[in-house]
C-alpha cells in the first residue's frame, strides 16, 4: 500500500472562518496505525476527510504514493470515489432504505463482484462482526453499536487497502470495543491494510497504533509512537492530554522562590538549563514514590508531603498530597499501607521529569544534560 | 440514526492542577517529525509559504465545482426558474407601464412605448372606481368579514376540539377540517341552487321554489360571499389556532383562576393575548388567500356586478385590456407580498412567547359539565351548515328534475347518465359527455405532470441547495422558487399570459396550448416543491451519500440508488400535495385556460357561465371527491398532518 502525504495542508470553512486545519505535514507510511488524537473540535474529522477527498483544501497538497490527489496550487483534485479507501463515518451513514445484509455488499455490487463470491465475503464480514443475525433488518432497527459494527463490516467487505475510521468504537460497550480493537488489529496485521484512526480516547490510541498524531485547535502536537508520546511528549499540551490521572505541572514563571516551586527551579538549576527559560515542570502521578526523608535516592527530586486524600480506582490506588502549597497526584499499584495526614517525602528520578520552556516546548537541553549524566550516577 | 453522545466525551483539554498559569496555553506551535524515528525534531520552519494565487484558488475551486453534475444542474434549473418564474412577472410589470397592443389609437403613441397610460386608468381616472377602488373595498370589506365571522365561529371550535371534553372531540377535529380540503366554489355553488333568484337566468333556486324570493342581498353579493369564505377558512383557524392551545401551559391558566378570576376573564385576559400572534397569522393567512379567491365571487357576484379585485382583473383580461389587467395584477401582488410581509413579522414575534410549549407543559382538558351538550350541539351545527347541508345540496340538485321540488316523480339521474335532454348544448347526462372526460383526462395529465415535475425539480433544488459548493447558487434557488408564494394565482396567471401570449424569439405563443397551464402550475407550486425538498435533504444530510461516494459509486449511481430510494417518501408527498391542490385550483388556470384545454374545474365555471347547474354542480362534487379522497389518502400514506400541507 502506498504512503499518504500530507504537506501543508490547510482547511477553512468559510472566508473568515478560524482554521479547522492548519499547516498539516503528516506522512503516513505503508501498513501504519495511525491514530490521530486530540480534544473534540481539533480537526481529527476534518483532516480525516481531507484525506478521503470529502473536503477540499484551503491550500496544500495530498499524494497517496507519488500520485498527487489533492493539490490547490496544481489545481489537482481526485475525487473521493476514486480514492479507493474505506471510510467509517462519525455517524455511521448507514444507508437507511437498505437492510443490512445490502448495506454490507453495497460496494461490492458496485465493483461487480461475482455472486458467489460476493456472498461469500458478505458472510465472512457479517460473521466476523457478529451481525449476521441482524442482516435482513433495517440499519434503524439496530442500537447505536450495531450500527456501528454495520458501518465496520460495509467498509470491510470491499476490502480497500487504506482504511479511515473516525471514531468506529465510541459506542460500543466494554467488551464489545476490546474485541473490536483486537479484530481492527487482525485486520491490519493480516491485510496489512494502512489504517488512520481518528479517537479522543487515548487508551484506545495507546493499545492500537503504531504511529500517534496528537492535535490541537487545527494542529498537528506531536507524531511518535505510543512510547514516544508518553514518555517525551513534545509541549504541555501533548503531557496534560496524553496519561489519566493527568500529568502534575508545576509553574515555574512566578517570581516567587519558596514552596515547591522553588525547590523544583532550584533543583533544576542543577541540570545546567537555565532557570530562566523554564515555564513548567511536568512529573507523570507514576514517576512520583513516597519516602522518610532518608531513603530518597540520591540526585531525585523531592520535597515534605502531606497524604490529603486516597482514592482506590480499583487495582491501583490514586493519591493526593499537599506539598508546600501545590496539590500533586500519585498513583500506586499496591495497596498504600499509610494513612491520611502521614507527612513524609515525595520523590521523582530526573530521568522521570518533563520540563517545558516558557512558550511550552519540551526543553531538549534538559533532557540531553541528564541523559549524560544519568549513567555516571 | 444514532450520533456518538458529544456531551459525554472527556474534557479534550484537562485542567492542569497546580498553577493557575497553566489555564490559558502558552502559544504552540505545531511540531511535526516526518522522519520516523525522531520523536519530535524541534519547531517548525517559521517561514510561512505564500497562499495560492487567486488564479490558482479559482482554477481549484472550478475544477471541484464543474466535477459532478450538481452544480451544471443547479444553473440550469436556476436558469429555467428565472425564466419561469421571474421572467413572465417582470414582462408583466413592462406591460403595465407600456403601450400595449391594439391601445395604440387610443393612446395616441406607437406600440411599445413607454406610457402612464394603464396606472392612470387604473388608479386616477374616473374609471378607475369601477376598475380598482370599489373592487378593492370590496375585496377587504369581504376578507374582513370572513376573517371576523370564521374567527367569531372557529375560535370556540378550537378550543372546544383542544381542551375540553366535549362529545365526539376527535372527530370533530377532523371533520370540521373538511371544508378546507374542498373547492371553495363549491359553498358558493351550494349557495346559488338554495338561494338563486330572478335576477339571473336559468332554473330558479330552492327557496324561490318554495314560493319565497329570496332578496338580492341574500342571494348575491356581499353577505353570501363573506359567508360562504369564513366557512372555507374557518378550519385554518381551528388548525392554527387549535394547534397553539394545545401547546398552552395550563399552569397559566391555572394561577389566573387561583388569583380568583372568573373563566371568562382568564379566557380574554390570560389566553387571549398570549394567542395572538397564532391568531393574527391565522387571519393574515386567511387575507392573503381571500386576496387571491376568484371563483366565489364570480359565481355569486357577477348577476349583482359585485367585483372584487381579482374579477376585475379577470374581466380586465377577458375584454382583452392587458395593460390594465398588468397593473391590477400588479397591485394584487403587491398586497400579496405586503400581507405576508407582515406575516413573516408575526411569526417572528410569535417565537417570543416562550411560556408557550415550555418544558413541564400540562394540558388538562376543562370539563364543561352541562354545556357540554351544548358544546356539542355547537359543533355539530357548524358541521351541518358548512359540509352537509352543501353537499347534500348539491348531491339533491342533480338528481331532481324540478329544482326544490321534494316529489318522488321528481327525482332522476338524468343530469349524471341521462340521454336526449332537452338542452341546447350538453344533451347527455354529465357523465356521458365527452366533454367531461376530456377535461377530467386534461386535469389528470396537466396537473398530474406539473405535479411531478414540481415535485422532482422540488427536490432537485434541495439537492443542489445541500450539496453544491458554491453557495451563491443556492440562495438564488431557494429564494427564485418562493417568489411565487408572494403572488396570488390569478396575477401570477395574468403574467404567465403576458410573456406566453405571443410568439417571442424560438417560443411560440403558448396561450390556448396545455403547456403554458402546466408551466404556470409547476411553477406556481414551485414554493411548496422546493420546500419540501430543501427539508428532506437537509434532514437526510450529507453522509449516507458521502458514504456511498467513498465506496465507489459516482453521481448517477448515488442519486439512482441512495439520494431517489431513501427520499421516495418524501417525493411522494412533494407530489401528491399539489397535485390535490392543484385539481382543486381554479384562479391559476379560469385566466390560461381555453374550451379546449379545460380542466374539471375550469370546465364546471364554463357550465356555470351557461347556467347548467345541475351540470355544474355534478362537476364539482366530482372535484370535491377527489379532492376530498386524495387529502385522505395523502394523509394515510404519508401519516402526516394535514396542517402541514395547509399552505397549498
Ligand atoms: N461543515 C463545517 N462548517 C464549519 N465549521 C466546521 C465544519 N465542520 C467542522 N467545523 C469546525 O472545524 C473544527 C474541526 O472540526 P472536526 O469535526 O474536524 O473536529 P473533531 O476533531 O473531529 O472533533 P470531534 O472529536 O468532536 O469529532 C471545529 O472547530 C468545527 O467547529
Ligand atoms: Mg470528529
Amino acid at each position: 500500500m502506498p504512503t499518504i502525504t500530507l504537506r501543508d495542508a490547510q482547511k477553512s470553512y468559510g472566508t473568515n472562518a478560524a482554521n479547522a486545519v492548519s499547516n498539516l505535514d503528516l506522512e503516513i507510511g505503508d501498513g501504519e496505525f495511525m491514530c490521530l488524537l486530540g480534544p473534540s473540535g481539533c480537526g481529527k474529522t476534518t483532516t480525516l476527510r481531507m484525506i478521503a477527498g470529502l473536503e477540499n483544501l484551503s491550500d496544500g497538497e495530498i499524494r497517496i504514493g507519488e500520485r498527487v490527489v489533492d493539490s490547490v496550487r496544481q489545481g489537482v483534485f481526485v475525487p473521493p470515489e476514486k480514492r479507493e479507501m474505506g471510510l467509517v463515518f462519525q455517524s455511521y451513514a448507514l444507508w437507511p432504505h437498505l437492510t443490512i445484509e445490502h448495506n454490507t455488499d453495497f460496494g461490492l455490487r458496485l465493483r461487480k463482484v461475482p455472486k458467489a463470491e460476493r456472498e461469500a465475503q458478505v458472510e465472512r464480514v457479517m460473521r466476523a462482526l457478529d451481525i449476521e443475525k441482524y442482516r435482513h433488518r433495517y440499519p434503524s432497527q439496530l442500537s447505536g453499536g450495531q450500527q456501528q459494527r454495520v458501518a465496520l463490516a460495509r467498509m470491510l467487505a470491499v476490502n480497500p487497502g487504506i482504511l479511515l475510521l473516525d471514531e468506529p468504537l465510541s459506542n460500543l460497550d466494554a467488551r464489545l470495543r476490546l474485541e473490536m480493537r483486537a479484530e481492527l488489529k487482525r485486520i491490519h496485521r493480516e491485510f496489512n491494510t494502512t489504517i488512520v484512526f481518528v479517537t479522543h480516547d487515548q487508551w484506545e490510541a495507546m493499545t492500537l497504533a503504531t504511529k500517534i498524531a496528537v492535535m490541537n485547535e487545527g494542529s498537528l502536537q506531536q507524531l511518535g509512537t505510543p512510547n514516544e508520546i508518553y514518555d517525551l511528549p513534545a509541549n504541555r499540551f501533548v503531557a496534560e492530554f496524553v496519561g489519566s490521572p493527568p500529568i502534575n505541572i508545576l509553574g515555574l514563571n512566578g517570581p516567587d522562590g519558596s514552596g515547591l516551586a522553588g525547590a523544583a527551579r532550584q533543583y533544576l538549576a542543577r541540570w545546567h538549563s537555565g532557570p530562566e527559560g523554564i515555564g513548567s515542570l511536568g512529573i507523570r502521578p507514576e514517576a512520583l514514590h513516597l519516602a522518610r526523608s532518608d531513603e530518597i535516592p540520591e540526585g531525585s527530586f523531592s520535597g515534605p508531603v502531606e497524604v490529603t486524600g486516597i482514592l482506590p480506582t480499583g487495582g491501583s490506588w490514586i493519591l493526593e498530597l499537599a506539598g508546600e502549597g501545590d496539590p500533586l497526584f500519585m498513583t500506586m499499584h499496591e495497596a498504600p499501607e499509610i494513612d491520611l495526614g502521614t507527612k513524609a517525602h515525595f520523590w521523582a528520578k530526573p530521568e522521570a521529569l518533563h520540563v517545558f520552556d516558557t512558550k511550552g516546548q519540551r526543553s531538549t537541553a534538559f533532557d540531553r544534560n541528564v541523559r549524560r549524566s544519568t549513567p555516571t550516577q | 440514526m444514532v450520533f456518538s453522545g458529544k456531551g459525554t466525551r472527556p474534557q479534550g483539554r484537562r485542567r492542569a492542577r497546580v498553577s493557575p498559569e497553566t489555564q490559558g496555553w502558552p502559544d504552540m506551535r505545531p511540531l511535526s517529525s516526518p522522519t520516523r524515528d525522531v520523536p519530535f525534531a524541534g519547531e517548525r520552519g517559521a517561514i510561512a509559504p505564500s497562499p495560492p494565487t487567486t488564479f490558482q484558488r479559482l482554477r481549484y475551486r472550478l475544477k471541484i465545482s464543474l466535477r459532478e453534475p450538481t452544480t451544471v444542474i443547479g444553473i440550469v434549473t436556476a436558469l429555467l426558474f428565472a425564466y419561469l418564474i421571474v421572467v413572465p412577472i417582470v414582462s408583466m410589470l413592462t406591460d403595465a407601464v407600456h403601450v400595449q397592443f391594439g391601445d395604440e389609437r387610443r393612446i395616441g403613441r406607437p406600440f411599445g412605448e413607454l406610457t402612464l397610460y394603464y396606472l392612470n386608468r387604473a388608479f386616477l381616472a374616473p374609471i378607475s372606481t369601477a376598475l380598482f377602488w370599489t373592487p378593492l373595498l370590496n375585496t377587504l370589506s369581504v376578507a374582513f368579514g370572513a376573517i371576523l365571522l370564521s374567527f367569531l365561529v372557529g375560535a370556540p371550535l378550537a378550543w372546544l376540539v383542544s381542551r375540553t371534553d366535549m362529545f365526539g372531540r376527535k372527530w370533530f377535529a377532523t371533520a370540521l377540517i373538511v371544508p378546507y380540503m374542498l373547492p371553495a366554489w363549491t359553498f358558493a355553488l351550494a349557495w346559488t341552487t338554495l338561494f338563486k333568484n330572478r335576477t339571473v337566468g336559468g332554473q330558479p333556486g330552492w327557496i324561490e321554489a318554495l314560493g319565497f324570493t329570496p332578496p338580492d342581498w341574500l342571494a348575491y353579493g356581499r353577505v353570501p360571499i363573506t359567508v360562504v369564505l369564513a366557512l372555507h377558512y374557518t378550519p385554518f383557524i381551528i388548525l392554527l389556532f387549535g394547534t397553539a392551545l394545545r401547546r398552552f401551559d395550563s399552569q397559566l391558566e391555572d394561577s389566573a383562576r387561583i388569583l380568583g378570576a372568573r373563566q371568562y376573564q382568564v379566557a380574554w385576559r390570560i389566553i387571549l393575548p398570549l394567542m395572538r400572534p397564532a391568531l393574527l397569522s391565522a387571519m393574515v393567512l386567511i387575507f392573503a388567500k381571500c386576496l387571491g379567491e376568484f371563483g366565489v365571487p364570480y359565481v355569486l357576484g357577477l348577476p349583482v356586478k359585485f367585483e372584487v379585485l381579482s374579477t376585475s382583473l379577470f374581466r380586465s383580461i377577458s375584454s382583452r385590456q392587458s395593460g390594465v389587467a398588468a397593473v391590477l395584477a400588479g397591485a394584487i401582488m403587491l398586497i400579496g407580498i405586503i400581507t405576508l410581509l407582515i406575516d413573516a413579522r408575526l411569526v417572528k414575534e410569535a417565537r417570543r412567547f416562550v411560556t408557550v410549549g415550555s418544558k413541564g407543559t400540562m394540558n388538562r382538558l376543562t370539563r364543561l359539565g352541562r354545556m357540554r351538550i351544548l358544546a356539542t350541539l355547537f359543533a355539530a351545527t357548524v358541521f351541518m351548515l358548512s359540509v352537509g347541508l352543501p353537499l347534500l345540496t348539491l348531491f339533491l340538485s342533480t338528481v331532481m328534475e324540478v329544482p326544490g321540488r321534494f316529489a318522488l316523480d321528481n327525482f332522476t339521474l338524468n343530469y349524471w347518465i341521462g340521454r336526449d335532454l332537452d338542452s341546447v348544448a350538453l344533451r347527455t347526462g354529465i357523465l356521458l359527455s365527452p366533454d367531461l372526460w376530456s377535461a377530467a383526462w386534461n386535469t389528470l395529465w396537466i396537473v398530474g405532470l406539473a405535479s411531478i415535475t414540481s415535485g422532482l425539480l422540488g427536490l432537485l433544488v434541495g439537492y443542489v441547495t445541500v450539496r453544491t459548493p458554491f453557495r451563491p447558487l443556492a440562495t438564488f434557488l431557494r429564494q427564485v422558487t418562493f417568489l411565487p408564494y408572494l403572488v396570488p394565482g390569478i396575477a401570477f396567471a395574468t403574467a404567465y399570459l403576458s410573456l406566453f401570449a405571443v410568439q417571442r424569439g424560438p417560443v411560440p405563443a403558448l396561450y390556448g396550448t396545455s403547456a403554458i397551464l402546466m408551466l404556470a402550475l409547476m411553477a406556481d407550486q414551485m414554493p411548496y416543491a422546493s420546500r419540501a425538498g430543501v427539508s428532506a435533504m437537509m434532514q437526510l444530510g450529507k453522509d449516507p451519500e458521502e458514504a456511498a461516494q467513498v465506496a465507489g459509486a459516482g453521481w448517477f449511481r448515488r442519486m439512482l440508488s441512495i439520494v431517489i430510494p431513501i427520499q421516495k417518501g418524501s417525493l411522494v408527498t412533494g407530489i401528491l400535495l399539489p397535485f390535490i391542490s392543484g385539481i382543486k385550483g381554479l384562479s391559476l388556470f379560469v385566466v390560461l385556460a381555453v374550451p379546449s384545454t379545460d380542466v374539471l374545474t375550469t370546465f364546471s365555471m364554463r357550465l356555470v357561465d351557461y347556467h347548467y347547474t345541475q351540470a355544474a354542480n355534478a362537476v364539482v362534487l366530482i372535484v370535491a371527491g377527489i379532492a376530498y379522497a386524495g387529502t385522505l389518502a395523502a394523509q394515510k400514506l404519508t401519516r402526516t398532518n394535514i396542517a402541514e400541507g395547509l399552505g397549498g
